[in-house]
């Protein structure tokens, strides 16, 4: 029901749930094919997950676990919280006998990062990690005694980044040494995930050889992904610390750690300053990103959309009237900022780092569409000036397209 | 006539093959065994690069950690060593006492194994038996002991599962520098690993007293090690004697006996053993020798000397070699052929610049010289060192020899004892980055050079094409002589009533007879040195063996009867069935021994096989009077000269070495009392399948037809 209800803004019209059956009726005759995609627009963002996956086990492969856990350092340095990130590593490199640090873990050979600090929590650790736990993740078809730190509790307006490392092929992304992640696999788990909405948008950074062939069955929309190589080439390890004896991190991992080394949480860096930070020639592969089901230009969101928690967040004179509306409508989150529009005429809808004024500036040039199409819509709402009325047309209309139809099914 | 037509034509294709073959067998057998040797002579050539297959191992990733500290420490152990090796006696026990307290000052394990030597004897059954388990052999006198010294480093945060071996053998009653070099070397990264945090396997230094022999020390350690006893009882068992006073006095010093203990120390599973010597070579550079073969051509894991070559050569400067004939390096026929080989490379690269075909003219004869020492100590069956005794345990093991320079002097030594022990250090390093067995590299290969080889399913054809010809001539000797060939049907069912024709068809059981015989005598014959090995002179002993072998031959003949003293319907074609069955039972015992030591089956083959082939009645050859059959006849006779084993062998020598002179029909002897001393199976092979081959083609030679 909820789906339909909401506004869609090709016809510039506006159904409140509250509104009777039929009007919901009409409305699905007019826009059954588009309203569907349009939900995931008009919900709102709400919060950010990670889910950092390293597949690989053995000394050798070092390198993943560093991959995993600088990642998840730096996801955490942009302001996701543990809470919020599924951490799965298949090995203890730090704990491991070979490791002549005992307890750190590196992902540079100038040994200034210790990765394996206080601060990190491992939710998924050795043998816990496999394609089974690894799908149940996504999906949330977990046993009952599965703890919530361990489930991906996102619902349908989470960003979600899901980072894998460790070694693939065509089509297949090795877990431990036993068993393999096929791509309809993935693309079957996230096609589950927005059937459940789990996600709004889901970025899918892949760190393997032949990344970019485990993108190939994905279908879902708001799925983004990127990946380390193209089908045929390796993804290769970027330096050897000849003191721990490893390659303690791979090119792409490490290029994109560079990338975000030089931004903080208020930066406004985007996706595809990010997507294009990939030299070839540095990585000795070609980065490859999808996003052909991913709607929003990626020139317009932030990395920290997803690398970080940062999100539009909505300014109200008052919290207490807002809850009470709560109370009115059915489904809160997407009528939340429609019906505030409505009601008061100065709502204005806001970044974060709306204390940070030189940034403030940055984002009214650069407002999302769909910040723009709201505004459009506020307008010309206020012309109709009154919604009963809105109603009452409608019903108006409905009368005579009711005995067309009966008289054309007779 | 419409009926035999239609059956000739339901045939299956894969028999229509057959019967084509052996219609043609003459052509098969020329064809194949030339197209055999051919690909012996092509595998040189065929050799592939070797790479490291297991990932985990990662050599030379890490930077060594062994600095001048640790060989400023050896090279007092060293020097220690060497002076009290200059004591005139007694100086034993203070040197193994010395080795010990430099150990454990190491805070190592520390324990003293006394072992008792045991003399080569003649066991005719131990073929192929797992090694002795604890039980110590009557022969073996209690005054005759020698003690090792073993050092385990615990890994400090391992599981103590799985070891390292570094073996180190050390004469301590005539001591040489040469062996004290190769202590300082172990001792070096002994100390090294007593301090790094890395360790994953536990390290194990073996100090093997080599007075009676570098291998026997080795091997007996390694019995003990792998034979737990597990009460008091089973010790005295195993221990008859009870004189350990003397590694009392090698407790002399209180201070150490916590650390030094008697009882057997023991840690995992070994990954890797490495047995470590020095050698003076007088080679233009520093370099390193890599023996590997273990008994019975079993060869360590391919990654095993992958590393150390990689090691060696990219991280230390050292040139690595591999054994060959050297002999070989000055043979002109190699050189025709190299030269041969190189200008078809060149041609097919000219044709297709993609094929890599073809090697350099002194890299073929290089190449051919180490692949037929390769494929002769593989056929061997006796190890080319210590790491033999390793591989009876399926532990992968090799033999580094490290020759320094040839103006060697005290200035650059220790140089040459950080060059070696760095070599060690990464080897251990890599191999404790082990997370299995060695297992994914080759277990069968031929060495071409240290960094090529020739693997399995490469040097597999050429055997395959020289046996080949073995069945085809046998099935078509037996279709001859009993008319099968469909062509002759028509004339056997008009001439031959059903009677003869049923015992024709048995004929083949009199040959079969005749075979059995031969192969029984053949296992009297390996036998017979079980009898004969008391005499210490090897020529009288060889001559014994001869006689004996002769009047058991004659005794076996008299009480089962003459080959030749059935009267068979067809005289003329008895000749042909034996042959056929001679033929069969050769093809049989080879394709068993190509499972247990492929390089015997190949030189086997490649040295009996045209004698097998070509036999034919000298009789019947001079009666015959043309010059095809004349050649025949004079090739004959040279191949049974040349095809009896002690023949071969003297043959063979001479060619290796060069000269006929100086050779003495005991070397024979000693030879044969080497194979069986390490029970290689190949001396069963010579007595079982070789030899009876022999005496057979000899009986078809003299035919009395």
């Amino acid at each position: 029901m909820g789906k339909f209800s909401s506004t869609i803004i090709g016809f510039k019209k506006y159904c409140s749930v509250g509104s009777k059956s039929l009007a919901m009726v009409l409305f699905w005759l007019f826009c059954s094919s588009i309203s569907y995609t349009a939900s995931a627009e008009t919900t709102m963002h709400t919060n950010n997950w990670a889910v950092l996956v390293c597949t690989s086990r053995f000394w050798f492969n070092y390198r993943h676990m560093a991959n995993t856990l600088s990642l998840y350092r730096t996801v955490k340095r942009l302001g996701i919280p543990d809470e919020r990130i599924i951490l799965m590593l298949a090995d203890d490199m730090a704990c491991n006998s070979r490791n002549k640090y005992p307890a750190q873990v590196f992902n540079n050979e100038n040994h200034r990062l210790n990765l394996y600090g206080d601060n990190v929590e491992v939710d998924y650790r050795g043998y816990e990690v496999t394609v089974e736990n690894f799908l149940r993740v996504l999906t949330g078809r977990h046993e009952t005694a599965v703890p919530r730190s361990k489930r991906l509790l996102s619902d349908e307006g989470s960003h979600i980044l899901l980072y894998m490392t460790g070694h693939g092929g065509d089509e297949f992304l090795k877990f431990q040494d036993s068993e393999e992640l096929q791509s309809h696999d993935l693309a079957d788990a996230v096609k589950q995930m927005k059937e459940k909405r789990r996600f709004k948008e889901l970025l899918i950074m892949v760190d393997t050889c032949q990344a970019a062939t485990l993108f190939s069955q994905l279908h879902s929309p708001g799925v983004l992904a990127i990946g380390s190589s193209m089908k045929g080439e390796n993804s290769y390890s970027h330096h050897l610390d000849s003191d721990v004896g490893v390659s303690v991190v791979d090119r792409f991992t490490f290029y994109t750690l560079a990338f975000f080394e030089k931004l903080n949480m208020y930066d406004n860096a985007s996706l595809s300053s990010l997507f294009t930070s990939y030299n070839p020639n540095l990585l000795m592969s070609t980065a490859y990103y999808r996003t052909d089901l991913y709607r929003r230009k990626l020139e317009e969101v932030p990395v920290t959309n997803f690398f970080g928690s940062v999100m539009e967040t909505i300014h109200t004179d008052s919290a207490y009237r807002t809850t009470l509306s709560r109370k009115n409508s059915k489904k809160v989150k997407i009528k939340l900022p429609l019906q505030q529009s409505m009601e008061h005429d100065e709502r204005r809808l806001l970044s974060s780092n709306v204390q940070d004024q030189t940034s403030d500036t940055k984002t009214e040039d650069k407002q999302c569409p769909f910040t723009q199409m709201l505004n459009t819509c506020h307008n010309k709402m206020e012309k109709i000036g009154n919604v009963d009325s809105l109603v009452n047309y409608g019903l108006v209309i409905m009368f005579p397209l009711l005995v067309i139809s009966t008289w054309l099914s007779r | 006539m419409a009926e035999t037509e239609i059956s000739k034509m339901r045939q299956r294709p894969i028999v229509r093959l057959g019967v084509l073959l052996i219609s043609h067998s003459v052509l098969v057998s020329v064809v194949c065994f030339t197209a055999g040797v051919l690909a012996l002579l092509l595998l040189p050539v065929l050799a592939k690069n070797t790479y490291i297959s297991e990932n985990a191992l990662m050599p030379g990733s890490a930077s060594s950690m062994l600095s001048n500290q640790e060989i400023s420490e050896a090279n007092k152990l060293i020097k220690e060593l060497t002076s009290l090796s200059s004591k005139p006696s007694g100086a034993a026990i203070e040197i193994q006492g010395l080795i010990a307290h430099y150990m454990s000052s190491l805070d190592a394990e520390v324990n003293y194994h006394k072992f008792h030597p045991q003399l080569n004897q003649f066991h005719p059954l131990h073929f192929f038996s797992s090694p002795d388990s604890g039980v110590m052999q009557e022969n073996s006198s209690c005054s005759l002991y020698g003690i090792n010294i073993v050092g385990i480093i615990r890994a400090p945060r391992g599981d103590g599962k799985e070891a390292i071996v570094l073996v180190t053998p050390y004469n301590s009653v005539k001591s040489s520098v040469n062996e004290a070099l190769s202590l300082g070397i172990a001792y070096s990264v002994f100390s090294l690993l007593t301090r790094v945090t890395w360790l994953a396997k536990d390290i194990i230094w073996l100090v093997a007293d080599s007075q009676y022999g570098e291998d026997v020390p080795v091997a007996a350690w390694l019995r003990g090690y792998h034979t737990p006893a597990f009460s008091n009882l089973g010790t005295l068992n195993t221990e008859t004697c009870h004189d350990s006073n003397n590694i009392d006095v090698l407790k002399g010093s209180p201070n150490l006996e916590t650390k030094i203990s008697n009882g057997f120390r023991r840690s995992g599973t070994m990954a890797a053993g490495l047995v470590l010597k020095v050698a003076y070579r007088n080679e233009i550079e520093d370099s390193l020798c890599i023996h590997a073969e273990a008994s019975n051509g079993q060869m360590p894991n391919l990654d095993l000397i992958n590393i150390v070559n990689y090691l060696a050569v990219h991280r230390q400067g050292l040139r690595v070699k591999v054994d060959k004939f050297w002999s070989l390096l000055n043979s002109k026929f190699l050189k025709i052929l190299g030269d041969l080989f190189e200008l078809v490379g060149k041609l097919v690269k000219s044709l297709n610049p993609d094929c890599k075909f073809g090697i350099p003219a002194v890299d073929y004869i290089e190449g051919a010289a180490t692949l037929a020492s390769s494929l002769y100590y593989q056929a061997l069956g006796a190890p080319t060192g210590p790491h033999g005794a390793f591989r009876d345990y399926q532990v992968d093991a090799i033999t580094l020899e490290i020759s320094p320079h040839i103006s060697f002097n005290k200035d650059r030594r220790n140089d040459f004892l950080l060059q070696g022990a760095r070599l060690v250090e990464g080897v251990v390093r890599s191999v404790n980055n082990l997370l299995e067995k060695f297992h994914q590299s080759f277990f069968l290969y031929l060495l071409t050079s240290p960094s090529k080889f020739v693997s399995v399913g490469v040097y597999m054809i050429a055997f395959a094409l020289l046996v080949a010809p073995l069945p085809v001539v046998a099935a078509s000797l037996y279709a001859e002589t009993h008319d099968l060939f469909p062509t002759s049907e028509k004339d056997r069912s008009a001439t031959s009533d059903d009677l003869s024709s049923v015992l024709g068809s048995w004929k083949w059981l009199n040959s079969a007879k005749t075979t059995f015989v031969v192969h029984i005598w053949g296992a009297i014959v390996s036998l017979l040195p079980y009898f004969i090995s008391h005499n210490s002179n090897p020529t009288a002993n060889f001559r014994m063996w001869i006689l004996l072998s002769v009047a058991s031959h004659e005794i076996l003949r008299w009480i089962l009867g003459s080959p030749f003293s059935h009267i068979c319907g067809r005289p003329q074609g008895e000749w042909a069935v034996l042959k056929s069955v001679t033929i069969f039972s050769f093809f049989i015992g080879l394709c068993l021994m190509s499972v247990i030591n492929f390089a015997t089956a190949e030189i086997g083959a490649l040295l009996m096989v045209p004698m097998a082939l070509m036999a034919h009645p000298l009789k019947l050859d001079i009666r015959s009077r043309s010059f095809k059959s004349f050649l025949r006849a004079i090739c004959n006779v040279i191949l049974g000269v040349i095809s009896f084993p002690p023949a071969t062998f003297f043959v063979l020598k001479g060619i290796f070495e060069g000269s006929f002179s100086g050779t003495n029909v005991g070397d024979f002897w000693n030879w044969v009392e080497s194979l069986w001393a390490w029970n290689s199976a190949t001396y069963l092979y010579i007595g079982m399948v070789h030899l009876p081959c022999w005496v057979l083609c000899v009986y078809i030679l003299l035919h009395p037809c």
